[in-house]
């Protein structure tokens, strides 16, 4: 007979597979076929040949996914309407919000800076955050969102143009810069992004690609 | 078969009429479609014209990375009085001062790493078209800096955009964007389309012809010298 911890592991061997998928993997940096293995939660699959990862199992993947866009997504909602930093010099006081920097920039004529700071700071982060919960949430019913292939896809495109943590490293730049002549504080704004990144790192990195992918498959035909 | 072929041979996917979708990883064959069945992307073997159109990007940005440093970043107005400031004359500031990480900061991110980048895509770009011998183990590395890198040095346009919606005292002092910051951010966003139009995959193709090569040539040597037994 069976323990429970034994069939617990069995259960966890792997995330559901849809049945028609092939049964292997190309690696995606040196095109080497592999065929696929079952792995257990917390490992990872390497390429035999150049050592990158092909997938890996992640631990409560949906369920961190989940949490930490839910998390993520307070955070940056958060972050519109709190001061990154407060400067003081001579008497006069200014606060610097995340839209200020587009906003400013876009006053002083320079749109198209403007519009990828927007895009870099505030849209690319929002729409990977949102796009993952929009995604993932269903998917711990068993559903599918509709149109959640599209969405998935354009999250995993929209990737590399998040930029929060460049951002916060570019804020800290300028406290240097603007310390010999003013008096600046790091307010508030500023641990609420940097809370933004870490989760939405953490939700990203939560779920392997194939695995979400896998599991919107199965809740399609469902 | 041979003996002196130690390594393992690797079968390539493409070899098989199968390609990897690049999104979500779902090997198809490449006859029947052209997109892919799971999330409708593009299906190829290789991305098409991958050394072309990463060359083109990395001309682009190498003809914008000069204007981006000889025309001002931000226009300072102290009491009427403009002056213009490059992203150098603002590191030199700051070294003169001897606020020493901070100039290397700017250093690492507006002029080392631009130009690394842009060698290093031009070094893949050569391996990959079989101009250099390709090394894909240490190329593949290099790669994966290149892509992880290239984002931060968008962090002199964020500090230009905070600096412009901070300093803006009225007649007393006020910043502005110049032209270099929109040459600069130019040429970031150049090098990062161009990392991703490259195709590692093209480097173990080249190390694959090589071995080949070697291969045919030690078995020539064997049966067509007269030193053999």
């Amino acid at each position: 007979m069976k323990s429970r911890t034994q069939h617990l592991r069995e259960a966890s061997h792997s995330w559901p597979q849809p049945d028609k998928q092939g049964d292997t993997a190309a690696c995606l940096f040196c095109d080497t076929i592999h065929d696929l293995v079952d792995i257990q939660e917390g490992e990872a699959a390497y390429c035999k040949r150049c050592g990158n990862i092909i997938y890996q199992n992640r631990r409560a993947s949906l369920v961190r996914a989940t949490c930490f866009s839910i998390s993520a997504l307070i955070f940056m909602l958060v972050v519109q309407f709190l001061p990154f930093l407060t400067l003081n010099a001579a008497g006069l006081q200014r606060e610097l919000t995340l839209i200020n920097t587009t906003t400013s920039l876009m006053r002083t004529d320079a749109p198209i800076l403007g519009a990828s700071v927007l895009v870099f700071t505030i849209l690319a982060p929002f729409f990977l955050i949102c796009g993952m919960l929009y995604s993932t949430t269903p998917l711990l019913a068993g559903r599918c969102a509709p149109g959640a292939e599209y969405v998935v896809k354009w999250v995993y495109r929209a990737e590399p143009w998040n930029m929060v943590e460049v951002f916060l490293l570019g804020v800290l730049v300028s406290i240097l810069k603007l310390a010999q002549v003013a008096d600046v504080h790091i307010n508030a704004g500023f641990w609420a992004y940097a809370g933004a990144m870490l989760c939405t790192a953490a939700a990203i990195a939560g779920i392997d690609r194939r695995e979400l992918w896998d599991r919107l498959e199965l809740a399609n035909e469902s | 078969m041979n003996p002196d072929h130690q390594k393992p041979i690797f079968k390539k996917a493409a070899d098989r009429g199968l390609a990897g979708c690049r999104t979500c990883g779902l090997m198809s064959p490449m006859a029947k479609q052209s997109k892919c069945p799971r999330c409708h992307s593009r299906l190829y073997y290789r991305k098409p014209d991958s050394v072309e159109n990463t060359l083109a990007l990395v001309a682009g940005s190498i003809a914008l990375f000069i204007p981006s440093h000889l025309l001002p970043m931000i226009t300072v107005t102290e009491f009427g009085v403009a002056v213009d400031k490059t992203i150098i004359a603002g590191m030199t500031a700051f070294w003169l001062e001897g606020a020493y990480p901070i100039a290397l900061v700017i250093f690492c991110a507006s002029i080392l790493i631009p130009i690394l980048k842009v060698g290093a895509l031009l070094w893949l770009c050569a391996a990959a078209k079989g101009l250099i011998h390709p090394s894909p183990g240490m190329l593949t590395k290099i790669y994966h800096i290149t892509e992880l890198l290239g984002r931060w040095s968008m962090i002199d346009i964020f500090v230009v955009g905070i600096l412009v919606s901070l300093v803006q005292f009225g007649n007393y002092t006020s910043i502005v964007p110049g032209p270099g910051a929109l040459a600069f951010g130019t040429v970031v966003m150049l090098t990062m389309f161009a990392a991703m139009n490259f195709d590692p995959r093209l480097l173990w193709d080249r190390l694959d012809d090589c071995n080949r090569r070697a291969h045919i040539g030690k078995f020539a040597k064997t049966f067509f010298s007269p030193k053999s037994k």
